[in-house]
Order: structure tokens, then C-alpha cells, then sequence
């Protein structure tokens, strides 16, 4: 009985307006960002914090992830934007350390110079120590509690402290560093996916979503975020064949070891999975568009954020 | 008066202390578990397991007990600020940080596990020392848990350990640092952690906020003492004493306090400051006070 009014959320979601969405939520995005890392004594630490948490470039994908899972289950923007904010603090955070000379070595970021490569080793490190807390503290100080009951919030810092972790993030950019090419599939989960899994969740968790929706939110985030990635891949693998620039992400890729057409298989195998998991929302009607959107928009790239938007 | 004496006496620091770090240490032995990737997970318990005096957390237990909480209710939190401590330990060796081979009289992280692990195993600490106190802190209200967590990350960012940090390394080679400075740099750098471990204690304890401001400014205290005999301690102890490098600030060309103050004056200074501090443990039963204030004494009369 439920097949009619999916098919109709789907063909809905494919006119939802995202850029207009993604657009006026990053604006207020980067305004919270702005204002939750204020200059302060030494100034050093603050413009290291600064230069990454407030990058141009970045599309901001996690706190826009986390603000439609809150409104999907009707929970204010208010209530998730300091979560929404941590979460691109920790995001940026665990980038700063990955991109370090001991770690990946890259250079640059989002076609800007690396962290390290401006303010040193030695503050890209403190930054990134800095940057861990300052997310937490202020999902503490921020969040409106008569939005969010205290029990909600210490699952939301439980779930972003695990997403990093030593079984999450850290566990993804450990197996990068010394993994075999066969674990190539798992660092993908753990790099991508995580983020993806716990910007869904923590978004469901702020607004009260039961438990089998928290875990719905989970699988499809982790589907959404593993599919970011790969059609990144994707697409710079063919830039690069039609005789772009070389590749310059480092860490194991899926479509070097697999190849683009079986890349291109397991990307479109994520979106109908991430879609799948969004059908089970349909009793929220329309707030379930823009997860949907997020899906297609991961495969065809139809307009751009970030760089275009400031 | 005479009374007072005779409790003084009658509490067994050593023992108390023996006892605290035996229930600290087999919390954090049960905390962080020996997971998949193995290698990430033992290197976090290579440091945090590596020994060290759990002044940090007995401190954030004792205060908890104190404003009449029990042993349990801090006892995650009491690891928490172990596992940060350690990460910042782990950071602060890292070649491109202060360059050191030898911690706890062991080698450094980084040294058996290399820089990437050393790294990212900090990293994990301070990732799961949010998910531990979150997650299996029992009996306290989530209110109080959740100010606690915000006091926590306060006390470890920008505006707490980091700040000091950075204000180290700034200052390093420098010669015209002021006291201002340095203690700009302490108060960050060492106090602000140990202030944390207070107060967290005495938050979970389910201390009034009178209570909870006492302990801090007790705290902000000894966490400055605790750096002026560090630096104390570095020029008049050798590196075997210490189970570090010893005259690592001479060489980092680092102020320090005799260097400011010389020797003398420097050891006059943290006896005012362990008097000070145990001026705010007066209001309490001096009975439940005898652990922190025996901690001061032990801070201030330590020998490495």
C-alpha cells in the first residue's frame, strides 16, 4: 500500500530545489562557524583553527547532513546548528592531522595550502588538538536545552567521539597509512562513511528519533558518505584520463584498484541503498526530500557548492 | 587544635595514594580495550597504561568524595582527564613538538610505534576520553554530566592547555619573557588540566556551586605550584630521578622559574602558593579534606 506514495516522495525529490536548500543553509552555517571560533590570546591558535574550520571550499556537506535529519523527524534548525557546527570542527580536526607530513603529506587542501604548510607542524598539530574539544564544548554550551534534553546530547557527544575514534576515523587512516590494498573497502567506510553515518545520526538523535530510525539514519548515512567519496574517485579518475591533472589524492583509492566501470557499478548500488533506507521515512512526507536529494546529487554533481558559494 | 593534628597524622598519604592509582589504573586497563586495529589500540595503552603518579585523576576522585560523592560517580572522569593528559604527553614528544625519546622513563610513543600511530593514537585518546565520560558515567544526573563534558573541553582547547602550549613554543628562545608570561604559560599549560580535575570531581560528587568554585581556585593553586617545582625539579634532578629528560629547559633555551626568580625564591613561591591553596579547603570537614590537602603537600614536597 506503501509503494504509491514512495514512488511519489522519489519523482519529488528529483525536482526539490537543492542548491537553493544547500546554499541558505551554508550561509548560516559559516556565520555559526564565524562566530564559534573567536580571535582570542595566543591569536595564533585561533587563526590556525580558523584557516581550516572556515576553509573556503568546503561544501559544509556534515552540518548539512545533520540539519536535515533533525528537521526530518520535525526538530529545529536551532536545536542542531552548534552540533552541526562541531561536527565541521571535528571533520576539520581530524584533516589538519591527516594531512601532516608523518601522516599523508599532502600540501594542500581543497586547492589551498594545508594547515602545516602555513602555521608549521607544530601548530597544525595543536590546532587539530584544539579543534576536538572546541566541537564538544560547544555543542555543551550551545545547544538550547529546552530544545534538547541532556540525555540526547550526551548520546550526540558519544556518537561524534566514536565517529573519530579509535574504531572510526582513526581506525580509516590507520589502515590507509599501513592496510593492504584489500582493505581498501573498509578505509573507504571508515574515512566516509563515518562521517556521513554520524552527521545522519546525530541530526535524528538531537530531534528524538527511535531507536530504529536512529539506526536507519546510520545505514544510510554510511551509504551516502562511502558514495561521496567514490564518485570523487570517479570523477577524477576520468578528468584524469582525458588528460588532466595527476592525481593527487594519496590515500588508496577504489577505482585505482577496481577500475571505473566497477566503481560506477558500486556507486549506483549505494544510491539505490541510501534511497532504500530513505522509503522507510515516507511517514514524514516532504521533510524527507532533501535527504533524498543528497543521494543523486552525490552521482551527478548537477550544480556547484562551496567554491561558487561566499 | 591538638585534635586537628592527630587526624592529620592519622591519614596515610602513602597509602591512600597506593590504593586511589590501584582503582584508577584498573579502570583505565578495563576502559581501553585491546581492539581491532590492534596496533592504534596498543598504542594508546602503551602510554596510558605506562605507569605515572594518576595525580590528575586521584585529584578529580578525592574532590568528588569530598562534596560527599562516591568513588564511582568521577571514576570515568578520572580516566578521562588520564587519557587527555596522556594524549598531550604523546603530542608534546612528537619530533616536530618538543623532540623527546624518553617519557615515564620509558621511549616515547613515537619512537616504538612511530609518528603516524603516535599521532592518531593521541588523537583516539582524546576522541574516546569525551566518549567515555559520556557514556559510562552511572548515578550522576545527565545535567551534571554534560557540564562537566563543557568544563572538560574548556579546560583542553584554545582557551586551556593548547593556549599554553602555543604560548611555550612561542616563547621558547625568547629572552626577555616576563612573569606574566610564564604564568600565562602554566596556568594554561599544567593548571588548567589539574583545575579541571578538581572541578569535574567536584561536579560529579554533586558539590554546590560554592563548593565547586573553592575547589577550583584550590586547583588554579597547586596546578601553579605543581609547574614552579617541575621546573625546580628540572635543574636540581638528574634524568634517572626524574624518569625524563632532565635540564630540558636549559637546552630548549625555555624560561623557567629559578631562571626568572632564581632557586630561593622560586621555593618560597610555591609554598605560598600550597598556603593559599589550602586556605580554600578551610571551609570543609578538615576530615573529608585530608586527601587534597595532603595531594598539595605532596605536590609541593615531591621529588620527581
Amino acid at each position: 500500500a506503501s509503494f504509491p506514495s514512495v514512488v511519489s516522495t522519489r519523482s519529488k525529490a528529483a525536482h526539490f530545489d537543492l542548491k537553493t536548500y544547500w546554499t541558505s543553509l551554508m550561509v548560516q552555517i559559516n556565520q555559526k562557524l564565524d562566530e564559534a571560533i573567536p580571535v582570542q590570546f595566543p591569536p595564533v591558535i585561533y587563526e590556525a583553527m580558523r584557516y581550516s574550520a572556515l576553509a573556503k571550499g568546503a561544501k559544509r556537506a556534515p552540518p548539512v547532513m545533520c540539519i536535515s535529519a533533525c528537521e526530518l523527524f520535525g526538530g529545529s534548525r536551532l536545536a542542531a546548528f552548534p552540533t552541526a557546527c562541531a561536527l565541521e570542527m571535528v571533520h576539520a580536526a581530524s584533516l589538519i592531522h591527516d594531512d601532516l607530513p608523518c601522516m599523508d603529506d599532502s600540501p594542500s587542501r581543497r586547492g589551498q595550502p594545508s594547515n602545516h604548510t602555513i602555521y608549521g607542524d607544530d601548530m597544525a598539530i595543536l590546532a587539530g588538538d584544539a579543534l576536538f574539544p572546541l566541537g564538544f564544548r560547544h555543542i555543551v554550551s550551545h545547544t538550547p536545552t529546552d530544545l534538547v534534553p541532556e540525555p540526547y546530547l550526551l548520546r550526540v557527544i558519544a556518537e561524534i567521539a566514536r565517529s573519530v575514534g579509535s574504531t572510526g576515523m582513526a581506525a580509516g587512516q590507520f589502515l590507509d597509512l599501513e592496510g593492504g590494498p584489500n582493505a581498501v573497502g573498509f578505509i573507504q567506510e571508515k574515512k566516509f562513511g563515518e562521517m556521513g553515518e554520524c552527521s545522519a545520526v546525530c541530526g535524528g538523535l538531537l530531534a528524538g528519533a527511535e531507536d530504529d530510525e536512529i539506526e536507519r539514519l546510520r545505514r544510510y548515512g554510511r551509504a551516502v558518505g562511502v558514495l561521496y567519496s567514490l564518485a570523487d574517485d570517479i570523477l577524477e579518475e576520468r578528468i584524469k584520463t582525458e588528460g588532466g591533472n595527476d592525481s593527487k589524492n594519496k590515500s588508496k583509492s577504489y577505482v585505482k584498484i577496481y577500475g571505473v566501470e566497477k566503481a560506477v557499478e558500486v556507486a549506483e548500488e549505494l544510491r539505490a541503498k541510501a534511497k532504500e533506507e530513505l522509503d522507510g521515512f515516507e511517514e514524514y512526507g516532504e521533510r524527507v526530500l532533501p535527504l533524498y536529494s543528497f543521494v543523486d546529487y552525490a552521482i551527478d554533481r548537477s550544480f556547484s557548492v562551496g567554491d561558487a558559494i561566499v | 587544635k591538638g585534635e586537628e593534628e592527630k587526624e592529620k597524622s592519622a591519614f596515610n598519604f602513602q597509602s591512600y595514594m597506593v590504593e586511589k592509582a590501584c582503582s584508577v589504573n584498573k579502570a583505565l586497563d578495563d576502559a581501553v580495550l585491546l581492539r581491532e586495529p590492534q596496533k592504534i589500540h596498543e598504542a594508546m595503552r602503551y602510554s596510558l597504561l605506562a605507569g605515572g603518579k594518576r595525580v590528575r585523576p586521584v585529584l578529580c576522585v578525592a574532590a568528588c568524595e569530598l562534596v560527599g560523592g562516591r568513588e564511582a560517580m568521577a571514576m570515568p572522569a578520572a580516566c578521562s582527564i588520564e587519557m587527555i593528559h596522556t594524549m598531550s604527553l604523546i603530542h608534546d614528544d612528537l619530533p616536530c613538538m618538543d623532540n623527546d625519546d624518553l617519557r615515564r622513563g620509558k621511549p616515547t610513543n613515537h619512537k616504538v610505534f612511530g609518528e603516524d600511530v603516535a599521532l592518531l593514537a593521541g588523537d583516539a585518546l582524546l576522541a574516546f576520553a569525551f566518549e567515555h565520560i559520556a557514556v559510562s558515567t552511572a548515578d550522576v544526573s545527565p545535567g551534571r554530566i554534560v557540564r562537566a563534558i563543557g568544563e572538560l573541553a574548556k579546560s583542553i582547547g584554545a582557551e586551556g592547555l593548547v593556549a599554553g602550549q602555543v604560548v611555550d613554543i612561542n616563547s621558547e628562545g625568547l629572552s626577555d619573557v616576563e612573569l606574566e608570561i610564564l604564568e600565562f604559560i602554566h596556568i594554561h599549560k599544567t593548571a588548567a588540566l589539574l583545575e579541571g580535575s578538581v572541578v569535574l570531581g567536584a561536579i560529579l560528587g554533586g558539590g554546590t556551586d560554592e563548593e565547586v568554585e573553592k575547589l577550583r581556585m584550590f586547583a588554579r593553586y597547586i596546578g601553579l605550584m605543581f609547574q614552579v617545582v617541575d621546573d625546580i625539579l628540572d635543574v636540581t634532578k638528574s634524568s634517572e630521578e626524574l624518569g625524563k629528560t632532565a635540564g630540558k629547559d636549559l637546552v630548549a633555551d625555555k624560561v623557567t622559574y629559578p631562571k626568572l626568580l632564581g632557586i630561593e625564591k622560586s621555593r618560597e613561591f610555591a609554598q605560598k602558593l600550597n598556603r593559599d591553596a589550602q586556605e580554600q579547603l578551610s571551609g570543609f570537614d578538615q576530615d573529608k579534606a585530608a586527601p587534597l590537602i595532603a595531594l598539595a603537600n605532596y605536590i609541593a614536597y615531591r621529588q620527581n
